[in-house]
């Protein structure tokens, strides 16, 4: 007979719709469920109305559904006790079953019946339910649905990443205790946010379940098919089960204080039988709001599919209730967080005793802060209760923080506990052979009941191995246990080859780093998979700090040389490795080595060396500056916290006024010579800023009322149609933070209500940033309305498209009142000064040639001459069109990792974020690439990984086009025949005449791609966020990296476009592909070669960019920020030009 | 002093005064050539300097770093960052 399992080798499985909705469709009445107290119970229905179940099943079975899901959602003892019918809930799974199967059996070819586990009403996350009892009610569901028949288990609808490991277990020892294996299936329900209910990302569904072993793992309800694209595209990489998808008739709609569902069966079946191509669903199916005849629509087009054939690559993982951390990190090494440790913090341990637990908790959050991807967590305390005390911190810690946890005990009561509160995939921290196998071998099997990763280290029945042979020895016999007995994943294995110190000079240890750092090589070569971990700190046992923290960075990093993948450390006090000074490092590395000679002992060295030293020197070097003089240096340095206990100092013996006045602002002034030297890059300014803020905050409630330290008043507003706000944003930090009042009026500001706002505000003057062409006309129409109205009010102008000429020349022109070019944030610092106290403005020196000088001798040539078609005769058409693979419209997501790529990093850090190398030498600026920049970089990359601060969704499309003159005709992809628009374009009006018309064809059909892409609302709240909170780097770092992100979105789906036109083998590689390094080109809206920005407004209509939440503002930009849109050219010739 | 730009592409003549910035004559005078960030990042004005390279002055540390991730030759540059200080030739290469 034909099992589930066979029939879906052989197709793509059909399931039925939703069962509520058929319920509810024959509007059950209170006689039905059998008196108001049972009223709503749908489970009951089964027994009371079993031919309303009969009918339902067999409407689905004749709709062409292969498989029905029993009507048991509620049916487990938990739910069933809301009703006083708890005792119940194993007669009617069993009832349930057998009805549906008996339906089943009654249609010829194999139809199957699936038990129905829905997720209860108690979230166990949040502690509404112990495990024990929820593990015993989904058990007696579970024995029920098996006793009646069901072909397989289908634990469905989960809200909740630790429901779904119970409901597994359940499942798994009901299997067990029947004696009866069906396939174990689980879908878990995204909502419209992106997670589920309680904030896990579907990555970390999958990597907390994965160990466990199911056949299926799809999603339903909540959504429609579209809302779960991007997730269905996570599972589809790395998800090693079957896939399924049962969607909602689209997003449910209140009409009429009713709930609807905006599917009808045609269109629910196409965007359904879509998405089982586009990411190999195995299983398809309805959830709420499907019918019978949404099946049948899909019945059709679910039979002409073969089964997928995925190849998933699933990372292995460790995952909290939120996230997924994959355990090898890039750039390795993976950082376990070891201060929330008893035995590791004597803070942890003192918070632990008064059982402070939000303390603790805070330290936990500290760690994270600090960018620890796991943390270690262990509450062993010698007479404490050490099962209760995992209790009470973990029940807090899990919904608290969002790296995933390393249960560190050497209890197995312990561990149990904890692997039962902590929702995701843990770390257990360890096994070893001390005293036998025995005990490795319980832990084991709890890291396999709970599908935990787990730790080994290398120490057997004579203690911890030493040489590199004993603990490979050690290793494979560890790696034969839990891979080869308990069927961990080698990925889940992490060898710890453990150090001794080389503080102590006993002869016995000498070679003991060596040994360590051999055995990490020779573990990942002998034992390919296992990843291997060092708590690095043991290195440096018993020599001082400074001399440890030395030598602990040395040791880290010839670790990860030698292939090490995670390290427990505190990140905090990680020295990086170009700042260790190379005398200290040579001999500090003679030691780890084992570098001996005649006359000369590293340790002996070191100790001498590092006698007088005190750790963290230049903190004790500030530590004996006079407070004044910390203060300066607390503002260059950008020391936002230091600076706090420097300022309480400062205000005992010093007069708040002077402080700001002479100390802060002389610091921040000397932060604005050097960067305009050169000699400081923008992100270290905007650090010192930061550190100003506070001081300022600090100071402000101690300043006497009628004290005034600020020097006048700016009104700052990007012109109106410029949504830009990076500019205006950075003059309003460096001027508020030196001495002036801002007030920021935000972006798109018509000048009445500039010229309002100044009348309630008087300003000394008006600051006008814009960084579009047009807004540099917007500015000069502005100064004439102001002249109109009688203004003499000082105006600066800035921004990336004007010119000093142009605002000096024509926008002085139009205002009798004073105009200032202001070049960058600080120019215009100067001329507020300069404003407010009167003083002649400084003229800046005439630009070398202005353009007088300029004249042209001699032009060659005429200017290309138009074919007949209107179009340059430059332009050959020699080829045909390529044959797109589709014609329309798709829609796309994409992980933000799947951008950085194509992310154009020496843009990013040269161009956005402001490093540049100014008047540094070669070996200074290399340094502060190396030490800030890339770092800030990486840092950046792993949050955006692991945080949805950026939601990356893409529209693109394939149409039919004809050149027309200097137009684009578009039309209909399903009736060529019909157009749709007409885009017209700018021609060159010498030389080549070119005009993005010509690179498409007059004669014949062409194929036009269009491409639009976003970064989401969610980037540019971040945005905001930042900018609101203070956080003035991270703002301008998190600004030009969505900036530069949302290129690298736009890039990759280029790439695509060329790759599917069959293009790619022109692509150049690596940095020159930034460089058109391609054939065809990507023009965009507000570009030399199609300045106007209206082409926006065709490209968005044509690709429906309101569907990935895109509009375009009264100008035409895209809203949110971070979205870019643009048509692509195939042909060769086509590259960017100017018109 | 005064010197003399010869754009190639469109045979295209300019006398500007030494020291004058190459982007600046070739937005004054319209030759063929497309800017795109102007601040050396993008690589869109690449130019060939075909005759009168050591009138371009040395390109600028991050000039340099920008072509050799490239792998451009030495006669490349990129026009938004080159000053001219003597008579030069340039073929625009984003063709």
């Amino acid at each position: 007979m034909t099992s589930l399992s066979d029939l879906l080798r052989e197709k793509v499985l059909l399931l039925d719709g939703g069962m509520g909705t058929q319920i509810f469709a024959r509007k059950p009445t209170v006689e039905d469920y059998g008196g108001a107290a049972l009223e709503g119970c749908v489970d009951l229905l089964t027994e009371r109305r079993p031919q309303w179940i009969r009918e339902i099943h067999e409407g689905y079975f004749r709709a062409g559904a292969d498989a029905v899901e029993t009507n048991t959602f509620g049916a487990n003892p938990l739910v069933l006790g809301e009703f006083g019918l708890a005792d119940r809930a194993r007669a009617l799974n069993v009832q349930a079953a057998s009805l549906a199967k008996e339906v089943a059996r009654s249609f010829d070819r194999p139809r199957f019946v699936l038990g129905s586990v829905g997720p209860g009403t108690k979230l166990i996350t949040l502690g509404h339910v112990a495990y024990a009892d929820l593990l015993a009610s989904y058990r007696v569901q579970m024995d029920g649905l098996l006793e009646g028949g069901v072909d397989a288990l289908l634990i469905e609808t989960c809200q909740d990443l630790g429901q779904i490991k119970v409901a597994v277990r359940a499942a798994k020892e009901a299997m067990a205790a029947a004696k009866r294996r069906v396939p174990l299936w689980v879908q878990a329900t995204v909502e419209t946010t992106g997670t589920l209910l309680v904030g896990s990302e579907i990555g970390a569904v999958l990597a907390s379940v994965e160990p466990l072993g199911l056949d299926v793992l799809g999603l339903n309800c909540a959504t429609g098919p579209d809302e779960m694209h991007a997730h269905l595209q996570t599972l589809a990489e790395a998800s090693p089960f079957h896939l399924s998808c049962l969607p909602n008739a689209g997003l449910p709609l209140n009409v009429d204080g009713q709930v609807a569902y905006p599917l009808g069966p045609e269109a629910f079946a196409g965007k359904v039988l879509h998405a089982a191509s586009e990411f190999g669903l195995a299983i398809v199916g309805g959830c709420c709001g499907t019918t019978p005849d949404h099946i049948r629509a899909l019945a059709p087009g679910v039979e002409r599919l073969s089964p997928p054939r995925r190849e998933p690559r699933l990372e292995r993982s460790a995952a909290s209730l939120y996230q997924a951390v994959t355990l090898r990190q890039e750039p390795a090494p993976l950082i376990v967080g070891e201060r929330t440790n008893a035995n590791g913090s004597k803070k942890f341990r003192d918070l632990l005793a008064a059982e402070d637990w939000d303390g603790l908790v805070g330290i936990a959050r500290e760690q994270q802060r600090e960018g620890a991807h796991l943390l270690d967590l262990c509450v062993a305390y010698v007479g404490r209760d050490e099962v209760r005390d995992m209790d009470a911190l973990l029940s807090r810690l899990v919904t608290q923080v969002t790296p995933p946890l390393m249960i560190d005990s050497t209890e197995v009561p312990v561990l149990e506990r904890a692997l039962q509160l902590a929702p995701g995939k843990c770390v257990v921290n360890s096994i070893n052979f001390e005293d036998g196998e025995d005990k490795a071998r319980r832990i084991l099997e709890l890291c396999r009941t709970y599908g935990a990763a787990v730790v080994a280290l290398t120490i057997d029945e004579h203690g911890m191995a030493r040489t590199r042979g004993e603990k490979l020895a050690v290793a494979r016999r560890l790696h034969a246990l839990a891979v080869g007995e308990y069927g961990l994943d080698p990925g889940d294995l992490i060898l710890d080859p453990l150090t001794f110190t080389l503080g102590s000079g006993d002869e016995a240890f000498r070679g003991s780093a060596v040994e360590t750092l051999e055995a990490i090589r020779l573990i990942k070569a002998e034992l390919p998979g296992v990843r291997t971990l060092l708590g690095v700190s043991n290195v440096s046992f018993g020599l001082n700090p400074a001399a440890r923290h030395v030598l602990n960075a040395l040791t880290l990093y010839h670790a990860v040389q030698h292939g090490l993948d995670l390290a427990i450390f505190n990140s905090s006090k990680v020295i990086p490795v170009a700042k260790i000074d190379p005398e200290d490092r040579r001999i500090v590395e003679d030691l780890i080595f084992d570098r001996r000679s005649e006359g000369y002992d590293p340790l002996k060295a070191i100790l001498a060396r590092f006698s007088d030293r005190k750790a963290a020197l230049a903190e004790d070097r500030r530590a004996d500056l006079p407070v004044l003089e910390r203060l300066h240096r607390d503002i260059l340095d950008g020391e936002k916290q230091a600076i706090l206990a420097d300022v309480d100092e400062a205000l005992r013996d010093h007069d708040p006024l002077r402080l700001i006045n002479e100390v802060l602002l002389g610091a921040m002034k000397v932060v604005g010579d050097r960067f305009g030297a050169g000699e400081m890059q923008l992100p270290f300014v905007l650090e010192s800023a930061e550190a100003m803020k506070a001081a300022i905050r600090r100071i402000e409630p101690r300043l006497p009322k009628e004290a005034d330290y600020q020097k006048g008043r700016i009104l700052l507003a990007t012109v109106k149609g410029d949504v830009h706000d990076i500019g205006k944003n950075l003059v309003d930090i460096i001027l508020s933070n030196n001495g002036f009042e801002v007030r920021n009026l935000g972006i798109k500001q018509p000048i009445e209500a500039i010229l309002k706002a100044l009348a309630d505000w008087p300003a000394d003057a008006i600051g006008l940033p814009g960084l579009l062409v047009k807004s540099t006309v917007v500015m000069k129409e502005n100064l004439t309305f102001m002249e109109e109205q009688g203004h003499r009010i000082p105006v600066i102008l800035g921004g990336a498209a004007l010119t000093r000429d142009y605002v000096e020349g024509d926008c002085r022109r139009a205002y009798p009142g004073p105009v200032f070019y202001a070049e960058d944030a600080f120019e215009g610092l100067r001329q507020m000064q300069a404003i407010v106290s009167g003083e002649p403005m400084p003229v800046p020196a005439p630009a070398a040639g202005a353009a007088g000088g300029i004249k042209i001798l001699h032009r060659g040539g005429a200017a290309v001459p138009l074919t007949e078609a209107g179009q340059s005769s430059w332009v050959r058409h020699d080829d045909a069109p390529p044959e797109p693979p589709f014609w329309g419209v798709r829609e796309l997501a994409e992980e933000v990792a799947g951008l950085f790529e194509f992310l154009d990093e020496f843009a990013l850090i040269r161009n956005r974020w402001g490093f540049s190398q100014g008047s540094l030498d070669d070996a200074a600026f290399a340094a502060v690439l190396r030490e800030k920049a890339e770092p800030q970089l990486a840092a950046w990359k792993a949050r955006l990984a692991a945080e949805p601060l950026v939601v990356p969704r893409a529209r693109y499309g394939y149409f039919p086009v004809r050149a027309a003159g200097d137009a684009l005709r578009v039309f209909d992809p399903s009736d060529p025949d019909r157009p749709l628009a007409s885009i017209p374009f700018p021609r060159q009006a010498a030389g080549r005449r070119l005009c993005i018309a010509d690179f498409f064809r007059a004669d014949r059909t062409d194929v036009l791609a269009l491409q639009l892409v976003t970064l989401g609302q969610s980037a540019a709240d971040h945005a905001k966020r930042l900018y609101e909170a203070h956080a003035y780097a991270d703002y301008f770092a998190f600004h030009g990296l969505a900036t530069e992100l949302t290129e690298a979105y736009a890039e990759r789906i280029h790439a695509r476009i060329r790759r599917e036109l069959g293009l790619a083998a022109k692509d150049l590689p690596g940095r020159a592909l930034f460089a058109q390094g391609y054939q065809g080109s990507r023009y965009s809206f507000g570009y030399p070669a199609c300045p106007d920005l209206h082409g926006n407004a065709a490209i968005l209509d044509l690709l429906q960019g309101q569907a990935i939440g895109i509009t375009l503002t009264e100008t035409f930009q895209m809203d949110p920020e971070y979205a870019t849109s643009a048509l692509v050219a195939w042909h060769p010739q086509a590259r960017y030009f100017s018109t | 002093m005064s010197v003399k730009v010869h754009f190639l592409l469109e045979d295209l003549l300019v006398e500007a005064p030494a020291g004058t910035p190459l982007q600046r004559i070739a937005d004054a005078a319209g030759a063929d050539i497309t800017f795109g960030c102007r601040t050396g990042s993008c690589g869109t004005c690449r130019v060939r300097v075909t005759e009168g390279l050591g009138h371009c002055g040395e390109p600028g540390p991050e000039e340099r770093d920008f072509l050799a991730g490239l792998g451009a030759p030495p006669d490349q540059r990129l026009a938004c960052q080159v000053v001219v200080q003597g008579d030069v030739a340039i073929e625009y290469l984003g063709l």
